[in-house]
C-alpha cells in the first residue's frame, strides 16, 4: 500500500507497525485522532511530501522514490539521517545492550557464551559508531557544501577542489555493509547458540536485532537510493558549469 | 543454505513485478536488485548474483561490457518478445519470452538453478563442514590473514578463500567475529587462546 497525505495518520501505524520508528524521528507524537497524514505534518513542521517519500521507502523497500525526493533540500536528508543515527546510538544499541547484560545477569548455565555475545555486540557497537561518524564529520558535510556551490549563481573554486580530493563515489565504494555483523549474530542465536533457559529473553533480543538491521537496511537504501544519486547529478552539473567559465 | 540471487534489468514496472512474484515462488531464490533503466548500471553497489535477467533492448556499448564482465560468474538470461535478434556477444544461457505461462517460466528457472546448485555445492551433504574446513576455521577464529593460513597448511591462498566460501555459504557467518564465536562455542578454539600463539 502506498501512503498518501489524505490518510489517516492513525492508519499508517495501522498499516506497518515498524513507522513508530519513522514517526519518532520526525518527532511526531500519538494521539491522532482522525487527523490526515497531511494535518498532523503541518502540526508539527514536517514537510509532507518529505514524509511520506520517507515512509513509503520504509514500508516497501521496492519504492523507488527517485524523481520525487530530488526536489528536496540535502539538509532534509541529511537531517533525517542524522536523526536516525541518533536513534541508534541513543536508543536502540542501548536497549539491545541491556537486554543482553540481563541475559548474562539470569544465565548460569553458559555464562561464558552469553558474554561472548555481550563483547561481539560491543565490537558492533564501536564500528557502528565509527560508521555513523564518518558520515556526520566527512559525508554530510560534503553532500550540503556541493549543495550550496549547485545552488548558487557564481563558481567557486574551493568546491571544486573539495570535489578533487573527495566525491560522493568514493562514499559509495567505500560505503561498507554495516549489516553484516547483525546478520551473523542473528545466525548464531538462531543456529548455534546453545539455548538458555530464559528463552524470552533469547526470543526478545533476536526480535530487536531483526529491527535493527531492517532499520539500518531502511538507512542505507535512502543514502544509496536518494542521496548519492542526488549529489551525483549534483556534481555532474557543477563540473560543467565550472568548464563553461 | 544455497540461495539462488537475481538481478532484473527491464524497464517495466509491470513486467519486473510480475517477474519477481514468479521468481519468488521458488524457494531459496532472491531478486537482490532491479534497475529500470541502463543509466544506474554504471554504478551498482552490488553486482554479484547468480542471475542477471536482462531486456537485451536496454543493451549498448556501455551496459554490454559491465554485464560481460561479471558474465563469468553469472548467468545471462534474456527477457523479450520472441521476435528479437540477440546480440551474440554474450553467452545467453535461456530466453523468457513476454508471452511464456508461468508453468514455462518456472521450469526454465528451476532447470538453471538446479544445474548451478549441483556445479556449486556438488550434492554433498548439507552444511556440513569438513574436517579441512574446520582447520581453516579454527585458524580464522585464532587472528590469522589467508596468507598465513596458507603458509602453515602448505595450501595456495586461493584454495583458503575458496574454503573460506564455502564455511561461510554452510554457517551462514560472514564476518571474522562471528566465526570466532562459533569456533569457540563448538569448542574448535578455546576461549581462553583467541589471540595468535606462536606455537
Amino acid at each position: 500500500m502506498i501512503i498518501t497525505k489524505n490518510i489517516k495518520m492513525a492508519d499508517v501505524i495501522h498499516t506497518n507497525y515498524f513507522t513508530l520508528s519513522v514517526l519518532n524521528r520526525f518527532g511526531i507524537e500519538l494521539g491522532f485522532g482522525d487527523k490526515s497524514v497531511d494535518e498532523i505534518c503541518k502540526k508539527n513542521n514536517v514537510d509532507v511530501d518529505f514524509f511520506l517519500e520517507i515512509v513509503n521507502a520504509f514500508v516497501d523497500k521496492d519504492y523507488f522514490p527517485k524523481k520525487h525526493l530530488q526536489t528536496f533540500s540535502v539538509k532534509l536528508i541529511t537531517d533525517y539521517l542524522q536523526k536516525t543515527h541518533d536513534y541508534y546510538h541513543k536508543l536502540k544499541v542501548p536497549e539491545i545492550e541491556h537486554l543482553i547484560e540481563e541475559m548474562v545477569d539470569s544465565c548460569y548455565t553458559q555464562k561464558e557464551n552469553i558474554v561472548l555475545l555481550k563483547k561481539f555486540f560491543n565490537d558492533y557497537k564501536q564500528e557502528l559508531l565509527n560508521h555513523t561518524r564518518r558520515e556526520e564529520e566527512i559525508v554530510f558535510p560534503y553532500t550540503l557544501a556541493i549543495e550550496k556551490a549547485y545552488n548558487s549563481v557564481e563558481s567557486d573554486n574551493s568546491v571544486i577542489e573539495l570535489m578533487e580530493t573527495y566525491s560522493i563515489e568514493i562514499f559509495q565504494n567505500e560505503h561498507d555493509n554495516i549489516e553484516e555483523k547483525l546478520l551473523d549474530l542473528r545466525n548464531i542465536i538462531i543456529k548455534y547458540l546453545p539455548q538458555p533457559k530464559n528463552s524470552r529473553l533469547c526470543n526478545k533480543l533476536l526480535y530487536e536485532l531483526f529491527n535493527l538491521e531492517q532499520d539500518i537496511n531502511d538507512h542505507s537504501r535512502i543514502e544509496e537510493k536518494v542521496l548519492v544519486p542526488k549529489i551525483r547529478e549534483m556534481e555532474k552539473i557543477i563540473t560543467k558549469k565550472f568548464a563553461e567559465k | 543454505m544455497y540461495k539462488a540471487t537475481f538481478i532484473i534489468i527491464e524497464k517495466s514496472y509491470l513486467i519486473r513485478k510480475g517477474l519477481i512474484s514468479i521468481i519468488e515462488k521458488i524457494p531459496n531464490t532472491q531478486v537482490i536488485q532491479q534497475f529500470d533503466n541502463e543509466d544506474d548500471l554504471k554504478t551498482p553497489a552490488n553486482f554479484e548474483s547468480d542471475f542477471i535477467i536482462i531486456n537485451p533492448n536496454l543493451l549498448n556499448a556501455n551496459t554490454l561490457n559491465i554485464i560481460k564482465k561479471i558474465a563469468k560468474n553469472t548467468q545471462v538470461i534474456s527477457l523479450s518478445e520472441k521476435s528479437i535478434v540477440l546480440t551474440k556477444e554474450l553467452e545467453w544461457t535461456t530466453q523468457i519470452y513476454l508471452d511464456d505461462t508461468q508453468n514455462s517460466i518456472l521450469k526454465k528457472l528451476n532447470t538453471l538453478i538446479g544445474n548451478r546448485e549441483t556445479k556449486n555445492v556438488k550434492s554433498e551433504v548439507p552444511e556440513e563442514i569438513s574436517k579441512r574446513e574446520i582447520d581453516i576455521l579454527k585458524n580464522i577464529a585464532l587472528g590469522y590473514s589467508n596468507k598465513e593460513i596458507a603458509d602453515k597448511l602448505f595450501i595456495s591462498t586461493h584454495t583458503v578463500v575458496t574454503h573460506r566460501k564455502n564455511i561461510t555459504r554452510k554457517l551462514g557467518i560472514k564476518t571474522v567475529p562471528g566465526l570466532t564465536i562459533y569456533a569457540i562455542l563448538n569448542k574448535i578454539i578455546d576461549i581462553n587462546n583467541t589471540g595468535k600463539s606462536k606455537s
